[in-house]
């Protein structure tokens, strides 16, 4: 049965809820909804489930944008409900019918509530009825993104969590055998193949609601699960991509008529207590970290204007100009899907030239087609320029961090309580993980802050001289312990070191690794478990394209799947490089901060220990959508 | 060939001057007169508008962190209830109407305010920079409950108004409301007020040359050399206490009928 079931404005008050459906939910669903659904521009989502200690729910939500309301509503995420989609949009259409934005309460919507239900549940009761009697329910709906889903056509599109695969009652005597695989984010099978003729229409689970890409509400399911190992159960017909049967161990590569190996380690024995700088060579002072310089947003006019944006400016769209500037005077009366799509889609297009991982463009338009479908134009606007300023309105909304990325408070604070500050630097191979923890090492030490490298790049031949002719430029100290050491071991004892010598920042450089090779990734999650630093930094190159998208996400994963601990810490900000070498081709920053929900915290341009810069949302907004 | 061609504009003003002096004369001298008076008249009452809405502006911006009760006291404002509750802002709530319980008040027409209730999450920030600038008065609420976990996130959204440009050359006056205190565990508003002199200061220490992703702390806060203390700043900041749940917001009200003239 239904818990609860409410609709409220966009500008927070609520404004009916089911009296009879008294039940108190437990935790605050909707506030978690908002927060990390809603807000994400994850809008054009079906569903959203919300785990509580004692309650997990399950979300469904519509919303009327010519009125600014949204209708929630919530079940037990163990019942499968089929009717919900069609009591919201029932609930839609005779709600709009008495909604006066000056009246607060709605009490006479209790008995047409009430009737709808009954509808509602009649209705569904029939199609289950006549689903049991007939054809195999086997709708293949091919999704863009190639994957392939089994939906039952009236809705009820749920994903269930495989964690609960077995106990659900409901499948339990129908599908025990027929576990999905968990972990697996990317949600590339579905678990098909053994579809009953019966056609079960409840209980039915579908892969993918959300099709590939990350999921944020997997992330902070990752973030809640206690200690539960997740089962890779591989499913049969399990789809392309993703984990390797075997483990891969490196074999030295052996040429054809090779010498004997010999001792390829070319390291000086080093001393216990890491390497005091003697520096011969001159410190490196180049000047001011552009960090810290301010930028200067060219025509702060524009900006204005986008801010308030009705009416728009230069629009060359040619399209349809006659009728586009008919309509646009006239103000045609609500959007349709329809009418959105073209100018939906032209901007995806833009986007994609700017280098947007392809479904994150998708979502993103679904979303913003959420957020206007039903929308009345304004007089004098064109369609175009109104999904020009609600996609604007989005990117800055993703793009504006969630928490604050004032690094040199969280420094301050954590000196406070007498521990380094430690930041590890995580990335795939050659993505300038050393060059940048140079650069950042230097910006902090023009802030009057110690600082230590760590050198935990024990694989890469000349990773450790890397790091010490950085340390000796920069005059600080380094710990490292050569080559073929285990990571995890020697950041510990650099923290060590850092707390005895003083130190108020340790950075910890690791070894570049691919995001599906197992046993790296282990190797990473143990040193992140270990060590707990308090910030863990993803450096990506701003010239990653589509796959941007894959390692932020297999990252995330392997780090939340492979931590033995029932927190496992995730990645919490992004370090964006090589951002001088894309001209304006800079949507690998969106992708990257969609797909994981961190924010940019650095974004380096240039290989100089100058060259780093916080990310100016506005100019990359304004960037991606010229 | 430039000397003949500023010759012949030169020749061409000449004769538009004469044309229209003859004009002129033409027209009967009432005429002329009253075609001027109006002209002047119009100008004069257009300056008057224009001065008088620069003076007097009735609006009231309510801002704070997500969950510390500002569309709760929008709506006791306006109705003097907050009917079913509420959620998490997406967008503002703004609405001009004259506070509900000066609704009983009958001491004539009293002006209504403009209040606007801007949502606190952190992504929706930009939309605080819509509104200030016309703001005759800012409301910061604070959970007084809830109040030492999100303390440093209070103080450096506080941080970032209180040395907005169009804050400190306006002078606009700043309220610290401390909401929710029906509740036992609540603070009282000198804890709540030195917690956040104190987390300032820190700030200000870190925050000396850095500007923040995209907003940039254009002004400094305090005395260099002595702690902070929000008796420093340019504009007036108070601290007053209210509970939305319950409606009691006297001193919110007095606040802003201080600033707004009724």
């Amino acid at each position: 049965m239904l818990e609860q079931l409410l609709i409220f404005t966009r500008g927070g008050l609520i404004l009916w809820t089911c009296k009879e459906l008294g039940n108190a939910l437990r935790g605050s669903p909707i506030d978690t909804l908002i927060r990390s659904c809603l807000l994400e521009e994850r809008s054009g989502a079906a569903s959203y489930n919300y785990d509580a200690p004692g309650a997990s729910y399950t979300l469904k939500w519509t919303f009327h944008n010519e009125l600014g309301l949204v209708f929630v509503a919530v079940y037990q995420r163990i019942l499968h409900l089929l009717y919900v989609d069609d009591l919201l949009s029932m609930v839609k259409q005779e709600f709009s019918e008495i909604y006066d934005p000056k009246r607060t309460s709605y009490d006479d919507f209790d008995n047409i509530f009430q009737q709808l239900k009954k509808e509602a549940e009649a209705r569904a009761e029939e199609m289950k009825k006549s689903k049991q009697v007939g054809k195999p329910v086997n709708n293949q709906l091919g999704r863009k993104q190639g994957q392939v889903q089994n939906g039952i056509a009236d809705g009820g599109n749920k994903k269930k969590s495989g964690g609960e695969s077995g106990n659900d009652g409901r499948d339990g005597d129908k599908f025990r055998g027929r576990p999905l695989e968990n972990g697996n984010l990317n949600n590339n099978h579905v678990g098909k193949g053994e579809v009953p003729a019966t056609g079960n229409a409840n209980g039915k689970e579908n892969g993918t609601s959300n099709t590939g890409a990350f999921d944020v509400n997997k992330l902070q399911k990752l973030r809640s699960k206690g200690g539960k190992k997740t089962e890779t159960v591989v499913n049969k017909v399990s789809k392309a991509v993703a984990e390797p049967k075997k483990k891969i161990t490196k074999k030295n590569r052996v040429w054809d008529d090779s010498p004997p190996e010999s001792k390829l380690d070319f390291t000086d024995p080093v001393s216990e207590n890491g390497e005091q700088n003697i520096s011969a060579v001159v410190a490196a002072d180049q000047g001011e970290s552009m960090m810290d310089k301010e930028e200067i947003i060219s025509s702060d006019s524009e900006s204005e204007e986008e801010d308030t944006g009705k009416d728009n400016k230069t629009d060359t769209r040619k399209k349809g100009w006659f009728s586009s500037m008919f309509q646009s005077i006239a103000g045609k009366s609500n959007l349709e899907k329809s009418d959105l799509e073209p100018a939906l889609k032209a901007l995806k297009d833009r986007l994609m030239t700017k280098n947007v991982a392809e479904e994150i463009a998708e979502k993103l338009c679904e979303s913003v087609a959420a957020s206007l479908e039903g929308k009345r134009l304004a007089s004098f606007t064109r369609i175009s320029s109104t999904v020009q300023a609600a996609m604007e309105d989005a990117l800055v909304r993703i793009l504006t961090p969630r928490r604050s990325i004032d690094i040199l408070r969280d420094v301050h604070s954590a000196k406070e309580h007498g521990k380094p500050y430690v930041v590890v630097f995580v990335g795939v191979n050659g993505v300038g993980k050393s060059t940048n923890l140079a650069k950042v090492a230097y910006w902090l030490l023009q802030h009057n802050i110690n600082v230590m490298m760590a050198a935990c790049d024990t694989f890469r031949s000349g990773a450790v001289e890397q790091l010490r002719t950085h340390a000796r430029r920069l005059q600080i100290p380094i710990f490292e312990k050569g080559y073929e050491k285990d990571p995890a071991i020697v950041a510990k004892e650099a923290i060590q070191e850092a707390s005895r010598n003083g130190s108020d920042v340790v950075l910890v450089d690791t070894a570049g690794r691919m995001q599906d090779n197992e046993p790296l990734m282990r190797a990473l999650s143990k040193l992140i478990y270990v060590n707990n630093p308090d910030l863990v930094l993803f450096v990506g190159e701003a010239l990653v394209g589509n796959d941007a998208v894959d390692q932020l996400s297999k990252f995330n994963q392997k780090l939340g799947d492979l931590s033995p601990s029932p927190n496992p810490r995730l990645i919490d900000g992004i370090l964006l490089t090589k951002f001088d070498t894309i001209d304006d081709k800079v949507g690998a920053a969106l992708s990257m901060v969609y797909i994981s929900g961190a924010p940019v915290m650095f974004v380096g341009c240039g290989q100089s220990y100058t060259d780093l810069k916080k990310l100016n949302v506005k100019s990359i907004v304004k960037t991606l959508l010229k | 060939m430039d000397e003949e061609k500023m010759e012949k504009l030169r020749i061409q003003l000449q004769q538009l001057l004469n044309e229209t002096q003859e004009f002129v004369q033409k027209i009967p001298p009432m005429q002329l007169y009253a075609a001027i008076g109006v002209v002047i008249s119009t100008i004069f009452l257009f300056l008057i508008i224009r001065l008088f809405k620069r003076k007097s502006s009735n609006t009231i911006v309510l801002t704070g962190l997500s969950g510390s009760g500002k569309t709760v006291l929008f709506y006791q404002l306006r109705d003097g209830s907050s009917h079913l509750g509420t959620v998490t802002s997406m967008e503002p709530n703004e609405g001009t109407f004259v506070l509900h319980s000066e609704t009983t008040k009958q001491k004539g027409k009293i002006k209504p305010v403009h209040i606007v209730d801007v949502p606190g999450h952190s992504r929706l920030r930009p939309k605080l920079d819509e509104f200030l600038p016309q703001a005759a008065g800012i409301v910061f609420v604070v959970d007084a409950v809830e109040f030492l976990p999100n303390v440093r996130a209070a103080s450096e959204y506080l941080y970032d108004i209180l040395t907005k440009a169009s804050v400190v050359k306006k002078k606009i006056p700043l309220l610290l409301l401390c909401n929710k205190v029906d509740k036992v565990t609540a603070h009282t508003k000198d804890f709540i007020r030195k917690q956040l002199e104190k987390e300032i200061e820190k700030l200000r220490a870190s925050r000396t040359a850095l500007s923040s992703a995209d907003i940039t702390n254009e002004y400094t806060l305090g005395v260099p050399g002595e702690a902070f203390a929000f008796h420093q700043c340019y504009n007036k900041v108070m601290v007053a206490e209210a509970s939305g749940l319950t409606g009691d917001t006297s001193q919110l009200e007095q606040f802003i009928r201080e600033y707004v003239k009724a």
